[in-house]
């Protein structure tokens, strides 16, 4: 039976236990999170009645310059500063999302993709939301 | 390599990570659906400052809580946390690991997420992420806590829900200490929050409602598989307010309120999280 560990002794070594613990958990975890599938969901459509949808702030050209704070906050990790895509998330300027309506742009930033990497904003006020459509129909590359 | 150069390297590598913006929840007990963005890491630093009724003196337990997203339905927490006391000494009091399992796509009415934490620690643990069971706090001196270790494994429901501009969060919890037969322990925690913005600002502000949320939260514990009364348990309701100071930063505090008798007077809590993206992922 060996010494007693003094007490700063026993703080280490928890430390120790626990960072290669934690090294260990992470090490075997990393290639299932990159294992998860970025593909588009065909089924990810909003349904009729948030596809009607009308922008509240529509008249109300003010919130556009939050909208574009808020895209830099919130999306442009992925989607970019122009929001023209990167590797981890798609072009929101092209034509494909642009022809959506503006109720459907609320309802996939409000619903999120969660399995595909797109959080659900549900949390942000409503307003802020609509804040992000009118960005997004303002977005540079669709100003021409 | 000196200490100095650790830190200064430490605070360049922060300086120059790649910006997120830092997740909403204000709650310091109370989880719910929204998961770490895939690829997000939030280092955060917390403690409960804890005022006991009778003579017990005060304690201070702070927490180091690193939080990952794996991918959009699974995020994984590491914690490492102590406690020290005016009378009773010091010490660290172990390590968890926690993960949280979203199993439904998109967003619903009720949205479920399950929760399992694997707890490495001693009896002088004092942080109270959450509370289970029933019985007051142990007050004995740290030193001797400490030499009880437990092995513990607890499970959550949680179920959270966006009701227009607010939150609403329940969370059911499980807890079985592995190291001893005592069967199993129940609590729960209730927490309601919203932002307090409206219209978000075209200009950066950061003293301006947008950048705060509040809210309330009610945890406790409702007994133990061999005790199924609740005379005993502890019970708390605070208030809770976080402040996004940055876009990567964001500071909570709350103060609960012991509402039983076994329940400390108070449970002060303070908590500064940095949200880091693009962490193993391009």
């Amino acid at each position: 039976m060996g010494a007693p560990l003094s007490a700063r002794a026993g703080a280490v070594l928890v430390v120790a236990r626990a960072m290669i613990g934690a090294t260990i958990i992470v090490g075997v975890s990393l290639p299932v999170g990159f294992a998860q599938v970025r593909d588009r969901d065909p089924s990810w459509a909003a349904p009729p009645e948030a596809r009607a949808k009308v922008n509240p702030l529509l008249d109300r050209p003010e919130a556009v310059a939050g909208g574009g704070k808020l895209f830099q906050q919130r999306c442009a990790t992925c989607h970019g500063d122009e929001g023209r895509g990167t590797l981890k998330a798609p072009d929101l300027t092209g034509r494909e999302v642009q022809a959506q309506t503006d109720g459907e742009l609320y309802w996939k930033i409000s619903t999120g993709q969660t399995h595909a990497g797109m959080p659900a904003f549900s949390f942000l006020p409503e307003q802020q939301r609509w804040q992000l459509v009118l960005h997004l129909r303002g977005a540079p590359s669709n100003q021409h | 390599m000196s200490v100095r150069l650790v830190w200064l390297c430490l605070v360049l590598a922060l300086a120059n990570a790649p910006t997120a913006f830092a997740q909403e929840r204000a709650y310091f007990v109370t989880y719910d659906h929204y998961l770490e963005e895939p690829g997000n890491l939030e280092i955060a630093v917390a403690n409960t400052i804890g005022m006991p009724k009778g003579d017990h003196g005060a304690y201070w337990a702070p927490w180091l809580e690193l939080e990952y997203g794996f991918t959009g339905w699974w995020t994984a927490e590491f914690y490492l946390e102590g406690v020290t006391t005016r009378r009773d000494g010091s010490g660290l009091t172990g390590w968890r690991w926690e993960n949280r399992f979203r199993p439904l796509k998109g967003e619903h009415r009720v949205n479920p997420v399950f929760y399992i934490e694997y707890e490495n620690i001693n009896e002088a643990s004092r942080i109270q992420k959450e509370i289970v069971g029933s019985g007051s706090l142990s007050f004995e001196p740290i030193a001797d806590l400490r030499q009880e270790h437990v092995h513990e494994l607890e499970v959550k429901l949680i179920l959270s829900s966006a009701l227009a501009a607010w939150n609403l969060s329940e969370n059911l919890i499980v807890e079985k200490n592995l190291s001893r037969s005592e069967g199993f322990e129940f609590g729960y925690s209730v927490g309601l929050s919203r932002s307090l913005g409206g219209l978000a600002s075209g200009t950066s502000c950061h003293v301006c409602r947008e950048n705060f949320v509040a809210g309330i939260e009610a945890y406790g514990g409702l007994g133990t598989s061999k005790e199924r009364t609740l005379t005993d348990t502890r019970q708390f309701i605070a208030p809770v307010i976080a402040w996004h100071v940055t876009d990567r930063s964001t500071l909570k505090a709350s103060t609960a309120f012991g509402l039983t008798d076994a329940s400390d007077r108070y449970l002060v809590r303070v908590g500064w999280a940095y949200e880091l993206s693009g962490w193993g992922r391009r």
